[in-house]
């Protein structure tokens, strides 16, 4: 049977073929493999340039049929409908090709078929039919020409190897510009609900307000209460609780690191460190759970054995928790650093008499002292920007304090209450969410500028 | 060796992956889709699940998004794409009427499927407390009647139960409950806040507009906790805090029974009958809304709908019973089943 | 001894005077790096502990012993498929229990037993229509009441089930005819809303789905751009933007990578709702950072020696690359691409907003059909009143702890065989 993906294994057979015949074709035009050197480039080369004339233009055309193919042959069945079908509205139209795919595909349908869907339903087999073997037909043709075209120009003065790289390095520099169209893509869908957002409430009350409180109206006749839409006390918590999860984990991260690449035995090595690369993996929603049910209650419990006040909902508790989690994060990217600092340097340093420690301190740290940085801003990244914990064991209410047994709230937790509510889209309440998303954004994005700066200033590179 | 045998699973890998992919992007809906309220959720899937495993048709897909985004998703057109049925823990507004109307979503089905009780419940190991709607006002309001009986405001002085009435205890107020954003506050803000304000003659007497100003804002004081939509977590938090109150659905409190009891609301205890027949005071009602142009197009929507109305599932012996819905009188069941069987369309016009 | 200041002070004195010290330093040192090992390893066992703790329960499911006579009454006039099962376990257990008698103690009665029971018998005689009136002894599921009071997780006194109904499962204990069994539905089902049939292979399946199209698009793009970035790209405004840019997105919350993938992916591609293909494109672009700037990292690590031997033997820049710098630079990747995938596969948060957050009962068979995932399963079943799905919430968590070590089993694998120091 014809089917796309058929077409699709059977281009990859034709590649593979590619390869070897441009392979075969090169070291014959050398005059066999006693003369490959004279060939400008190996002769794999001219086997991968072939093999990707052959298979770049036909799986381009692949994507495109792809992207198309559901869009034609709609618009032909539909053209072939009865008059009294075809006037139906766009969306009462889409509908209906629902219901000839589902009887195409075979799956149990709505309501009655009249003759008019059976016709409509084998004119679209038939359609995709035809199309499947053009599909073929063309794709398999393109393929065989460029793999003739490609084969007939190998010769020993084509510089295979440099088309290659160019080609590849073409498709690195395409990879690299995903992350800033990920970047834009997220500025525009977070930007225009900002906007609106910012028609109700003033730029200057969002950021600077000391006052959130977003108890507005569920519907229009219910009066608002205190609606104050300050960003500052949800800010300041979310540094509080990530700077208690930094003070727990840089830490404890580093030095665990610091054992695990100075001192460690590779067994010892061996075992704990995909143990700790555990932490990590660990969904956040249990971490969440695990703060809530069992750090929570016991820091309250311990703070009003010695009289202290403890909220159930503590930013401590929170911190603590998201502060294990980190550890990974951090002790995983520095181990990789401090293990890449030559070992010469060590060396010199036991050669003047220094113990391991100082060495360490001394010599490793400051060495490989950027990309810790690098790994420990990461990990803050990670810290500002983690939902589940926050959402399970930190509070609501958004408390202006810098005391870590209090409740405070983050700016990650009120996206999500305010996301998941019960109230409309349209309310300011809702877009509060997407604005807070954008400042989110911002700050991020000026610490890692200043970030940016800091590790070049003093990044070196040893032998 | 190694590096060859690596090379060779992925590339296998990749072709799998390319050639499952297309052949599934064609297909066509054959599901139901539901969105909205994770309120209703729990009762939504027992009628799929029972719906899905004993008829031909499909499962339906239910997501939890919460009314808002239920309405949001639900609104935006008609067609494949789009769900075909939003839930609710409150009514549909006017405003999300209009935007459905302006997409093209013109006629929509209101279903009522039952009440939800909403209590108020503390751990088994400290004692039940009794409380009127007045005394949970004065409790959790952010600015209260002054307490030596001039006709004025002031910030919530309150600390203890006992400061608002002698026969409650000694104990802290504190009161683990639903944020602004969830339709269980709003419900519980219209029933029981508004109802205490109501016992003092001069708030009644105000003016709509400043009279809900003054019954709707909750403290912020720390005593009312906002926490989270997850009532599970805060019936665990109930039981590590013997002084806490928790807000939720009677669903939880009925899987519950011997870690928490409901407080008496008004001398009435929360229970499956107290809430059918009207006595305790605060349940609200639970929607959900049928996208017509759907019905008949997209399998399963009509067949689902009757599943839903049948006694066997809403009935006051039906499984949902079971699963903690209340359900409505006799006659409004019967009413509503007509309803759906012919569909009849909602106007925007009825709507707040 | 006061002559001492006429001798010279020599070098080998200063240094011997503090070794002591010294010496206790460095244990002290080395004593506090193997604390904060021993601190991380801890505080994962404990919460091992207290997640096995909970979630054991769920392997095991109580099933009782019924009398079943596939009653060839039910089957007439009806396809074998639409008739009424759940009648014939009704009628096994009235045979049982002859003494409920009223409207009201029929229904306890009948409760005590999961309504899966019906269903497992329609299978039953779907795969051997000769069942048809015959007799059969056949375990089925309990209720998940009766399952939690077996398992000590419900007290007696609870209110939840009545004294008839406690009655009647201590007669059952008696005869021997309640069991607790192998939780075969807890790794064969999809979700449920009934927990005794809850099962955890659809939200596995999504999981693998969702999980294959993010490691297969991150890892090649995500190496790919290290290396532009690395070794090509010149150092200009552009890429000092794109280098901003990555590492702001690893700091980008979640929820946000679901805002965007509802705005692109849905809306403006209109790709599916609910779908694993999505799910793994926005956890493709949340994971994209993490591993980028680790393969950063360790390309930077591979030291200059390496780059000039394979430069002066004639490579070019890009043979240099690829077959020398790449393959030692290799076991760095790995480790990023590992915390990346696995803070992928905890992930829930993005879900939310692209529809996976949702009750699905049929097992997901390909990249568009409609999926949830593990954590979104944990997440859903934790929120769900019934008292048997705290055991199962926690069930499923181990499994996805499961799926996590024997992910870091593979790299750990990978990573020996690659690893090199210098």
């Amino acid at each position: 049977m014809i089917s796309p993906s058929n077409t699709l294994i059977a281009l990859v057979l034709l590649t593979a073929l590619a390869h070897y015949l441009g392979l075969r074709r090169a070291v014959a035009a050398a005059g066999g493999h006693a003369h490959v050197q004279k060939l400008h480039s190996r002769p794999v080369y001219y086997g991968m340039l072939t093999a990707m004339w052959c298979a770049l233009p036909a799986l381009l055309i692949y994507a495109g049929w792809q992207a198309f193919e559901s869009y034609i042959i709609t618009q032909l069945v539909v053209a072939d409908l009865p008059v009294t079908m075809r006037d139906l509205s766009a969306a009462q139209l889409s509908l209906v090709v629902n219901d000839i795919k589902n009887m195409a595909g075979g799956t149990i349908v709505s309501g009655d078929v009249g003759p008019e869907l059976k016709a409509a339903v084998a004119h679209y087999l038939q359609l995709r039919g035809i199309g499947n073997a053009a599909l073929a037909a063309v794709v398999m043709g393109v393929a065989v020409i460029g793999l003739v075209g490609a084969r007939a120009r190998i010769s020993t003065r084509m510089r295979a190897r440099n088309k290659m790289e160019r080609l590849i390095l073409w498709l690195l520099a395409a990879c690299s510009t995903i992350a800033v169209f990920t970047t834009v893509g997220i500025v525009l869908s977070v930007l225009y609900e900002a906007i609106r957002f910012f028609q109700a409430v003033s730029v200057t009350e969002f950021l600077f307000g000391l006052k959130w409180s977003p108890q507005m109206a569920i519907r229009a006749d219910q009066v608002g209460s205190s609606g104050a839409f300050g960003a500052v006390p949800v800010v300041l918590g979310t540094l509080l609780i990530a700077g208690i999860a930094m003070a727990v984990a840089v830490p404890i991260g580093l030095m665990a690191a610091i054992y695990m690449s100075e001192y460690a035995g590779s067994r010892f090595r061996a075992v704990a460190k995909p143990l700790m690369e555990i932490l990590a993996g660990v969904p956040t929603v249990v971490y969440g759970f695990f703060a809530a049910l069992v750090v929570a209650p016991f820091i309250r419990a311990a703070g009003q054995a010695i009289g202290l006040d403890v909220a159930s909902e503590s930013a401590l508790a929170a911190g603590l928790v998201m502060g294990i989690m980190i550890i990974p994060f951090v002790s995983s990217l520095s181990d990789d650093m401090i293990t890449a600092v030559p070992q010469s340097l060590r060396d010199g340093a036991y050669g003047l008499g220094a113990t391991p420690s100082e060495t360490i301190r001394q010599v490793v740290l400051p060495a490989a002292l950027p990309g810790i940085v690098g790994g420990i801003l990461l990990a803050v990244s990670r810290a500002i920007g983690e939902t589940m914990i926050v959402v399970m064991a930190a509070g609501l209410t958004a408390n202006l304090t810098a005391n870590p047994f209090k409740a405070v709230t983050t700016v990650t937790v009120q996206i999500v209450t305010l996301l998941v509510g019960d109230q409309e889209f349209d309310s300011p309440k809702t877009l509060a969410a997407f604005a807070l998303g954008l400042l989110l954004f911002v700050i991020t994005l000026g610490l890692n500028i200043i970030a940016l700066q800091v590790v070049r200033r003093y990044r070196e590179q040893y032998e | 060796m190694f590096k060859k045998a690596m090379y060779l699973t992925v590339s296998l890998a990749l072709l799998g992956f390319f050639a499952t992919t297309p052949a599934a992007a064609d297909a066509a809906r054959d599901y139901v889709s539901i969105v909205g309220s994770s309120t209703v959720y729990p009762f939504a899937t027992v009628v799929a699940e029972q719906f899905g495993k004993t008829t031909a048709f499909k499962t339906p897909k239910i997501e939890s998004t919460g009314s808002g985004g239920g309405f949001q998703l639900f609104c935006t057109g008609v067609g494949v794409s789009y769900p075909d049925i939003t839930n609710a823990s409150r009514r549909m507004k006017k405003s999300e009427c209009a935007l459905c109307e302006k997409n093209g979503v013109q006629a929509v089905v209101e279903v009522k499927i039952g009440y939800d009780g909403i209590v108020m419940a503390n751990t088994k190991k400290a004692k039940r407390l009794s409380l009127t709607r007045k005394a949970l006002y004065l409790a959790l309001a952010k600015k209260v009647p002054d307490p030596s009986g001039k006709e004025a405001w002031v910030e919530n002085p309150y600390k203890t139960w006992k400061d608002i009435d002698a026969a409650l205890p000694a104990k802290k107020i504190e009161v683990l409950g639903p944020p602004p954003t969830s339709g269980t506050r709003d419900a519980f803000v219209e029933l029981v806040m508004e109802n205490g304000a109501k016992s003092f003659g001069w708030i009644k007497a105000m003016d709509k507009k400043e009279f809900k100003n003054a019954a709707h804002t909750l403290r912020e004081d720390g005593v009312y906790i906002e926490a989270g939509e997850n009532d599970n977590l805060i019936v665990q938090k109930l039981e590590a805090n013997p002084d806490a109150l928790g807000i939720f659905g009677f669903s939880f409190l009925d899987q519950n029974t011997d870690k928490i009891q409901g407080a008496k609301i008004d001398g009435v205890a929360p229970s499956f009958d107290a809430i059918a027949d009207g006595s305790y005071p605060v349940s609200r009602p639970l929607f959900f809304y049928v996208k017509k142009a759907h019905v008949g197009k997209i399998p399963g929507i009509a067949e689902y709908l009757k599943a839903f109305s049948s006694e066997k599932a809403w009935g006051p012996e039906g499984y949902l019973a079971d699963k903690g819905l209340i359900p409505m009188p006799d006659a409004e069941r019967k009413k509503t089943a007509a309803d759906v069987a012919n569909l009849n369309e909602l106007p925007c016009d009825g709507l707040n | 001894m006061s002559s001492m200041p006429d001798h010279p002070i020599k070098s080998i004195d200063i240094v011997n005077k503090g070794l002591n010290r010294r010496y206790r330093a460095e244990k002290r040192f080395r004593r506090i790096g193997l604390g904060a090992v021993v601190i991380s390893i801890t505080f994962l066992s404990l919460l091992f502990i207290s997640i096995i703790g909970r979630g054991h329960g769920a392997v095991f499911q109580t099933h009782m012993l019924l009398e079943i006579h596939f009653d060839p009454e039910i089957f007439i006039g009806v396809e074998a498929g639409a008739a009424d099962y759940a009648r014939l376990v009704k009628q096994a257990l009235h045979a049982q229990f002859p003494d409920a008698a009223t409207r009201g103690e029929k229904r306890a009665l009948y409760g005590i037993v999961s309504s899966g029971a019906a269903f497992q018998l329609r299978h039953m005689v779907m795969e051997d229509p000769g069942l048809i009136g015959k007799r059969q002894s056949i375990w089925v599921s309990a209720d998940d009441d009766v399952d939690m009071l077996i398992k000590g997780n419900l007290s007696a006194e609870s209110g939840r089930l009545s004294e008839n109904q406690l009655a009647w499962i201590e007669r059952l204990q008696a005869q021997a005819r309640l069991k607790k069994k192998f939780n075969t539905a807890f790794f064969t089902a999809g979700d449920s809303r009934e927990p005794e049939q809850a099962g955890i292979l659809g939200a596995a399946s999504g999981s693998f789905f969702t999980l294959l199209i993010t490691l297969m698009l991150s890892f090649p793009i995500g190496v790919a751009t290290a290396i532009y970035l690395e070794e090509f790209a010149p150092k200009n405004r552009w890429t000092d933007l794109i280098e901003v840019n990555i590492n702001n997105l690893a700091a980008v919350p979640s929820i946000v990578f679901g805002l965007l993938g509802l705005a692109v992916f849905l809306n403006a591609f209109g790709l599916p709702r609910s779908a694993p293909l999505v799910g793994g494109l926005v956890l493709t672009l949340m994971t994209l950072p993490t591993i980028i700037i680790a393969s950063r990292a360790s390309l930077q690590s591979v030291p200059p020696s390496i780059r000039d031997a394979a430069l002066g033997i004639g490579a070019s820049k890009m043979q240099m690359i690829l077959h020398h710098v790449l393959p030692l630079a290799m076991p760095g990747m790995l480790t990023g691409t590992i915390i990346g995938m696995a803070r992928a596969l905890g992930e829930t948060a993005p879900l939310l907003m692209i529809g996976m957050v949702a009750f699905i009962v049929d097992i997901p068979g390909g990249f568009t059909d409609p999926a949830s995932a593990l954590p979104v399963q944990i997440y859903l079943w934790a929120d769900s009143p019934e008292r048997a799905f705290e055991e199962r919430t926690a069930a499923a968590t181990m499994t996805l702890l499961l799926f996590l070590i024997v992910m870091n089993g593979f790299a750990v694998v990978l990573r020996k065989r690659l690893e090199r120091r210098w």
